[in-house]
């Protein structure tokens, strides 16, 4: 299995696989249980917070948070961290929106991008994994240089007049939002490729245990670029969905956006400390995340402290998340 | 069994003198050459760069950042990190204002409270990443979002202005000939390099980086160590909140907002390991004023905002990328010398 | 053990009750209360032509005592060529390279004017004052600025007028005595008023309403939203005033913003007040995406009148052009920034060949024609303009 070698001073959670799944489980029921209760609470105070119309809209609307937190969940798991994006999601719906008015077919326009995000991840991998450099520093040098890049080449200007059909986002099968079918199968995708890939299993161990992972014939360097690849290519398909959305692309860096990828990423469950977690959570985080902040308008909550609370809900998700590993720990040790 | 021990496995362990020698050796020096080399080519560049007025009037704007990046040196060398520091001024500053506009208080006492605030938002961080044993990364990208909550909804986002005369000379005017803030910085700098470099708490703060469970086994109080650092980090952000707030004359609850990611990147520049156990005060101060003078000397060029950002992002990649190949040939060079001598 | 849990207990006692002295759940809407004078206009009752007759006659009777600042030992270059530099919020978002654009128009008309503009690729106002600070280091004749914060970039700009650098600001205003004149796009109260005019004729005097902004600290947003309360209060006492959200300047938040008012408040809610030039079309968005778009020939429109709700806003006319075209928005509200841009130069050219003195009561600036001077040192581009399904196309910004 992934992580066999005993580590000293590890928390004993990490060291069997089989206790390592179910403690990962407990975390996503975790989220799940807190993700009903609000559901129900407010739900029993304004009835129209559980209409298909809100529920669906809370779904919504992380949906291209969480699809990007995928790829920041696989970074953070192999140890590493990516600052930069928010700026390569706003480089990259620039790039389709400018592509699509220009008269490229709308499928290429959407998965130009996507490729070019691979390849942004490949160069950010490539520095991390062959030239050494800690990936906060690569991504803190790319977040600046993406940004200021598209500044110097966009100058902000809105795109517009985009062509019918390139609202992808928009799309309704079955009358369920198109970004919803994303979150969920690339959600599972990614969750079964990390269980039963020998490479996705190496992404656990190369962030839990370097020494252990070289001795078991990983080769770390070549994990660390899978990871950023793919890691490009969900930052390329969030991308699309936020160029997507709206009538319009705003061909600017979206603030802030890095801090909600890594915030879902780690309040579902990713160690930011590498070689724990799992994608599930991370989704499920971002539903989380979405479901607060629709709850806090509708229970009326004062607008001014709203940032309060959700870094207050933040953070006793996250005591949880410790307590109950606490407890695992504990009952480890009988 | 009451925190989580959380150790790196340590590739290749040298000893901590070495480690130490080779950082000084290394980032260091690296930064001193693109600085140079900076300095020489915006000199040609502009003439208004290279002047003593100028290069003065720039530590303003350099001193809030640097007085963060000092305990911020400490926490990642620690292993830790702090993301909360610019909410931490955000919070800092409108309890500066709202005490002195709102309850009443004389603008003295508003301003004991605004640094004790910072100290206390610092020691909450400390105290739930020691006691509770939340990665630091975690807690205080949680506290980010809280304290810059508290800061908007203590002031129902008000700006309080109208500050007097006296309480602007801290951020705008001059002692001794230079920038009131730019006295305080140094004072701080050298006093946090010597804590660093000379006292068995700067010593511990590399062990625990090195090897945290090393260290809690060598005897060093890893947590109450721990606990000090973030509550000085608060005290540092709250301290150059109100500098801000005197050097901008008005209090408003984005203060702050993005400064987290501007002192991280200082502080990696100067040298200070992300993964802990390395770097110097020296490096961190170096890493500062090069980001300055880049921001100043290109704009005095011609080069706009956009531009600038850009080539300081590039620089910070390039000057690590340069220290790990500069330090290999170190290490290499060393390693050969040993070898011939161990031959003779 | 015991210890470390009385210690938490401790501060979790000490961070609830920081809560419990602050009126978290306030039910106080926020009214972009910023403690500055509100000065609520005629309601419409008096017709627009009256309107328009008043305010001049009022601009006639009081002289403007000019309180901006001035120069110190200014250098004379009357007719000679300067180099100007424009510090907007901050680069690289659209309603900023509007204004750009129309600098650059002015410069060439005028040929003997150069502008670079150079801002904060982030609307914090410390980095704006580097930038600014920078620009005096450099040397420029004249500095254009759009404040992120009126009183923290006075000293800035206080220190370029002891420099002898003219100082000029548009769209967000400084204090009066940290620059020389302050190009206004629009009355506050006068947006203010157009808004909620537009919104009333939509929904009905007894209408209800949302407000979807950028955030609670950026002021011109914050003067507005006072401006819109006050003249609600006075003309529409009916109105029924839901609740403010913010956006920040983020199209996607804005979207889930507008949606979730949408659910929350179902038939309950009538209109939605975009306040920027991204929460507007975003809201329009929500509104299509929920089927709830007032007229019925429209590609989302409501089930029943009962749910429809009517979007009115600030924001620019090619970013609502979709929505306008579907007739899901009727009326947008915003002034040309291009023009505003343009002014500005005009103004800033004027100022420096002593054409435009203090006590002036009007500019010539180009092909916008003589400006009005109001508020003793503000210059006024002209009312709010409204955009409809049949001016819309004509404009291109």
């Amino acid at each position: 299995m992934a992580v066999t070698a005993p580590s000293l001073g590890r928390s004993p959670s990490r060291i069997t696989p089989r206790f390592k799944l179910g403690s990962l489980l407990s975390q996503e029921v975790i989220l799940a249980l807190a993700l009903i209760v609000i559901v129900l609470v407010v739900g029993s105070v304004n009835a129209r917070y559980v209409s298909e119309r809100n529920l669906t809209s809370i779904f919504l609307g992380n949906a291209y948070i969480a699809v990007a937190a995928i790829g920041m969940s696989m970074v953070i798991i192999s140890g590493n961290i990516d600052v930069s994006v928010g700026s390569l999601i706003g480089v990259l719906a620039t790039l389709s929106g400018t592509l699509a008015v220009n008269g490229v077919p709308i499928w290429l326009s959407w998965v130009i991008p996507v490729f070019a995000g691979m390849l942004a991840g490949a160069v950010i991998g490539f520095f991390v994994a062959y030239l050494k450099i800690p990936s906060i520093v690569v991504t803190l040098g790319f977040l600046s240089i993406l940004k200021g890049g598209l500044i110097s080449i966009t100058n902000g200007e809105w795109i517009r007049d985009l062509p019918a059909g390139f609202g992808l986002a928009q799309e309704r099968p079955f009358g369920i939002p198109m970004p919803i079918y994303f979150m969920i199968v690339l959600t599972i995708l990614a969750a079964l490729w990390q269980r039963y890939s020998a490479t996705g299993r190496a992404i656990y161990a190369v962030g839990g245990n370097k020494e252990a992972a070289r001795l078991s014939g990983i080769s770390e360097p070549r994990v660390l670029m899978t990871v950023f690849i793919l890691n490009g290519f969900f930052v390329g398909i969030a991308s699309i969905l936020f160029a997507t959305q709206l009538e319009i692309i705003q061909s600017a860096v979206p603030a802030g956006v890095e801090l909600l990828i890594i915030t879902a990423a780690v309040v579902g469950g990713v160690s930011i400390l590498g070689g724990t977690g799992t994608v599930v959570g991370a989704t499920l985080a971002a539903i989380l995340l979405s479901a607060i902040g629709s709850a806090l308008v509708f229970i009326n909550v004062s607008p001014f402290w709203l940032r309060a609370v959700q870094g207050l809900l933040i953070l006793v998700t996250v005591l949880a998340d410790l307590l109950r590993r606490r407890r695992n720990q504990a009952s480890l040790k009988g | 069994m009451t925190t989580l021990p959380e150790t790196k496995v340590l590739d290749d362990a040298p000893s901590l003198r070495d480690r130490l020698g080779s950082a000084l050796f290394r980032q260091e020096g690296v930064l001193i050459l693109i600085g140079i080399i900076a300095l020489v080519v915006l000199a040609f560049g502009s003439e208004n760069f290279l002047t003593v007025d100028n290069l003065l009037n720039q530590t303003r704007f350099l001193a809030e950042i640097g007085l963060i990046a000092l305990p911020m040196t400490y926490i990642i060398i620690t292993g830790g990190i702090d993301l909360s520091v610019g909410a931490i001024v955000g919070v800092s500053a409108i309890m500066l204002g709202v005490s002195w506009q709102n309850w009443g208080l004389p603008l003295e006492l508003a301003i004991v409270v605004c640094i004790l605030t910072g100290v206390l938002a610092g020691f909450v961080n400390g105290l739930f990443i020691v006691r509770v044993g939340v990665p630091p990364l975690i807690m205080t990208l949680a506290t980010l979002a809280f304290y810059r909550g508290l800061a908007e909804g203590i002031s129902e986002s008000r700006s309080v202005r109208g500050y007097p005369d006296w309480f602007e000379q801290l951020g705008q005017g001059n002692f001794l000939g230079l920038p009131t803030q730019l006295w305080v910085l140094i004072v701080f700098a050298i006093v946090f390099a010597i804590v660093l470099a000379r006292t068995t708490f700067g010593r511990s703060l590399y062990a625990i980086g090195n090897n945290e469970l090393g260290a809690r086994f060598s005897g060093i109080p890893v947590g109450r160590n721990k606990i000090i650092i973030y509550s000085l980090s608060g005290l540092m952000a709250g301290i150059a909140a109100w500098i801000f707030v005197s050097r901008t004359t008005t209090t408003r609850s984005d203060y702050g907002s993005g400064w987290e990611l501007d002192v991280i990147a200082a502080v990696v520049l100067g040298g200070t390991s992300i993964f802990g156990g390395t770097g110097t005060i020296i490096g961190t101060m170096l890493g500062i004023v090069l980001i300055q003078i880049l921001k100043n000397g290109l704009a005095l060029t011609g080069v706009t905002s956009d531009a600038t950002i850009v080539v300081i992002g590039s620089v910070l990649i390039l000057s690590i990328l340069i220290n790990n190949y500069a330090g290999s040939l170190f290490g290499a060079l060393t390693r050969r010398l040993r070898q011939t001598q161990q031959n003779t | 053990m015991a210890k470390k849990f009385l210690s938490l207990a401790l501060i979790l006692t000490l961070l609830l009750a920081a809560f419990a002295s602050f009126p978290v759940a306030a039910q106080d809407r926020w009214d972009g209360a910023d403690d500055l004078p509100v000065n609520p206009l005629d309601c419409p009752m008096a017709e627009g032509a009256e309107m328009a007759a008043t305010e001049e006659a009022e601009g006639e009777m009081m002289m403007p005592e000019y309180d901006g600042g001035e120069p110190v030992d200014a250098p004379d270059l009357a007719g000679q060529d300067i180099t100007l530099v424009d510090v907007p919020k901050l680069i690289g978002v659209g309603y900023f390279a509007a204004t750009t654009q129309g600098m650059q128009e002015a410069a060439e008309e005028l040929g003997n004017v150069s502008v670079t503009t150079d801002g904060p690729t982030e609307a914090n106002i410390d980095d704006q004052i580097a930038v600014i600070d920078n620009y005096i280091t450099q040397g420029v004749n004249g500095i254009l600025f759009a404040a992120n914060d009126p009183v923290a970039i006075a000293p800035v700009l206080t220190r370029a007028l002891e420099s002898g650098i003219r100082v000029v600001g548009y769209d967000a205003n400084s204090t009066p005595d940290a620059r020389q004149w302050f190009v206004n796009q629009a009355a506050f109260e006068g947006v203010a008023k157009s808004l909620v005019d537009n919104m009333a004729e939509q929904i009905g005097v007894d209408g209800s309403f949302a407000i979807v902004t950028s955030t609670f600290t950026t002021p011109n947003q914050a003067r507005w939203i006072a401006e819109m309360q006050a003249y609600q209060e006075k003309c529409y006492p009916e109105m029924t005033w839901l609740e403010t959200v913010e956006a920040q300047e983020d199209n996607i938040l804005s979207f889930n913003q507008a949606t979730t008012l949408i659910n929350k408040y179902g038939p309950d809610m009538d209109g939605i007040f975009g306040m920027t030039s991204i929460a507007t079309p975003a809201a329009a968005e929500a509104v299509t995406q929920a089927a709830v778009c007032p007229l019925a020939s429209s590609e989302g429109a409501a089930a029943s009148e009962d749910d429809a709700v009517v979007v009115v806003g600030l924001a620019t006319p090619n970013a609502m052009k979709p929505y306008v075209e579907t007739q899901c928005v009727e009326r947008v509200v915003l002034w040309n920034p291009v023009d505003l841009g343009y002014a500005a130069v005009y103004v800033m050219r004027r100022t420096i060949d002593g054409e435009f003195l203090p006590g002036a009561t009007e500019v010539d600036a180009g092909r916008l024609g003589m400006l009005p001077v109001v508020n003793n040192s503000e210059v006024l581009l002209g009312p709010p303009f409204v955009f409809t399904a049949e001016n819309i196309n004509d404009f291109d910004f």
